[in-house]
């Protein structure tokens, strides 16, 4: 406020009716640091009657420890400008009973006809300062629930993974044939326990990296990869079960690609998602591993598409493809197992990697899902 | 003369099919349920390798693993981790420990002897 063409008895009347009622104890010192002004709020916030303060000095109402109040006064004075207080600073109010509570100061200049005073604006923080040590519990706690995660996950994975290691072990030596011949029956239905077991596997796989995604826990390596390489691992992994159902099952890694800089394993992952679902959901016919260098938001990038004529996906279902646990169709998830994470996993770890990942189909006749990671520069 | 391989795993399951198909392959290995057993097998013993489990009582995987590679006698056998700790950050922490192979759990039937065999110093049995 101007108050310069004012005098101290006129800023104290109804004037300046915004001192008086401001939210702030608010208190006009000399510059000998006597009290010559206070405001209702300063009556309401220290106890004291206004009269019982004017002519005392300031630090009656005013604590500090470790040091001296009020050292900043005389420096304040040489250099007249707006100087918040008590940040970082244990400034303390003193009720008339004795009692202290944190505040948080302001000073300011104030020009009158009888020369420069200083306005203090003292705040009660008491509120403020639990609210921060609520906070800072809550973090703490939710650090603590974290870790806790974390931990269970470990276990998680650890104690699933220990009877499974026997299931599919001691299932693989029936299948060697180690303790001796099986009948065709026999064999038939521990494949089937195999094949279980191992679904098995890999929904706790999914289910761990999914909590490890959400809580930004997936560590990603990016380095140099030749993609063709990765594309032949899927390649390998799904030839068999692609075999089985007579599909014509091809990876055409287009001549001369050049190394992407990424996550071999996040990578890896998602194409073998995409491609395992291609020959899951295609009855007949053939499913085809392309790549294509493109550009993509303006830059170099490549295009993995995994293509297959297979059942195809209706357009309105499109949107929901890719969330957790999303299967379309209900009544098919007994014609196919899974969990419907694949998609949702293969999304995320996309996004990780800086990427892209679209799906065209047409219901009845097919679909073609595009991996697109750009070439130059990645997310770290 | 086959190679002399100890195996140490606390679950009893685990430990029996590591038995069976090192036996299945021609080889005559021993097999203990703690690290603690394991340790003094290896002490007393003349093994050519060691397979273990790393989460076990008393003295664990790791423990195991710095116990040999800080003993001159033992330090120059090959000992392989075979465990169910495969998430990220555990392959390394298993090579940081001293061991010199690192299989995890679930095992490839077909395949998990060959995979110790790498690491004898001479070829198969
Ligand atoms: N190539 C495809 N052709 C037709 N439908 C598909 C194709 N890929 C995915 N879908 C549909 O999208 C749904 C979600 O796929 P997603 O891979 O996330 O789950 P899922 O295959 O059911 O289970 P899992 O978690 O085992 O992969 C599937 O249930 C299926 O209905
Ligand atoms: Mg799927």
């Amino acid at each position: 406020m101007d108050t310069a063409a004012y005098s101290l008895a006129d800023i104290a009347g109804s004037r300046f009716p915004l001192l008086e009622y401001a939210p702030d104890a608010t208190v006009i010192v000399d510059p000998h640091g006597m009290v010559r002004l206070v405001n209702a709020q300063t009556e309401r916030l220290f106890g004291y009657y206004r009269e019982e303060l004017l002519g005392q000095r300031v630090e009656r109402l005013i604590a500090r420890y470790h040091g001296n109040q009020f050292e900043e006064r005389s420096v304040y004075f040489a250099d007249p400008q707006v100087l918040p207080m008590g940040v970082g600073r244990e400034l303390y109010g003193r009720h008339k009973d004795g009692g202290e509570f944190p505040v948080e100061i302001s000073l300011s200049p104030l020009s009158t006809t009888e020369g420069t005073f200083v306005a203090i604006a003292i705040r009660d923080v008491t509120e403020r300062i639990a609210f921060q040590q609520r906070l800072q519990e809550l973090n703490a706690q939710l650090e603590n629930a974290n870790r806790a995660k974390d931990h269970f996950l470990a276990s998680m994975s650890h104690e699933l993974r220990t009877p499974l290691n026997a299931v599919l072990g001691f299932t693989g030596t029936l299948l060697m044939k180690l303790p001796g011949p099986l009948t065709a029956e026999q064999e038939r239905q521990l494949r089937i326990v195999r094949s279980s077991a191992t679904h098995l596997l890999s929904l706790i796989n999914d289910i761990l990296d999914l909590s490890k995604i959400e809580s930004g826990k997936r560590d990603l390596s990016f380095e140099p990869v030749r993609v063709e390489e990765v594309i032949a691992d899927v390649y390998a992994a799904l030839s068999s079960s692609a075999q089985e159902k007579g599909l014509d099952f091809t990876a055409s890694a287009g001549a001369q690609l050049p190394e992407l800089v990424t996550d071999r394993r996040a990578l890896h992952q998602i194409l073998l998602n995409l491609a395992n679902n291609a020959i899951k959901y295609t009855p007949t016919g053939s499913v085809r591993i392309d790549t294509v260098l493109a550009t993509w938001q303006g830059s170099p990038a490549l295009e993995i598409s995994v293509n297959d004529t297979g059942i195809g996906i209706k357009a309105n279902d499109l949107q929901r493809l890719f969330e957790a646990f999303e299967q379309l169709d209900p009544t098919s998830t007994r014609r196919f197992e899974g969990t419907g994470l694949g998609l949702y996993l293969s999304r995320s770890l996309t996004l990780l990697l800086g990427g892209g990942l679209n799906v065209v189909s047409e219901y009845g006749t097919g679909s073609t899902f595009t991996l697109t990671l750009p070439l130059v520069g990645h997310t770290s | 003369m086959s190679a002399r391989i100890l195996v140490a795993d606390d679950n009893v399951a685990n430990l029996e099919l590591m038995l069976y198909l090192l036996r299945a392959f021609g080889y005559a290995p021993e097999g203990v349920a703690d690290g603690v057993a394991a340790f003094q097998a290896i002490s007393c013993g003349n093994f050519d390798m060691v397979v273990s489990d790393i989460l076990m009582p008393g003295i664990d995987g790791y423990e195991l693993a710095r116990l040999m590679k800080s003993d001159p006698r033992l330090k120059g056998t090959p000992l392989v981790a075979v465990t169910a700790l495969a998430m990220s950050g555990d392959r390394e922490r298993v090579a940081a420990a001293g061991f010199d192979g690192y299989i995890t759990k679930p095992i490839e039937p077909q395949t998990f002897v060959s995979q110790l065999q790498a690491f004898l110093p001479a070829g198969p049995a």
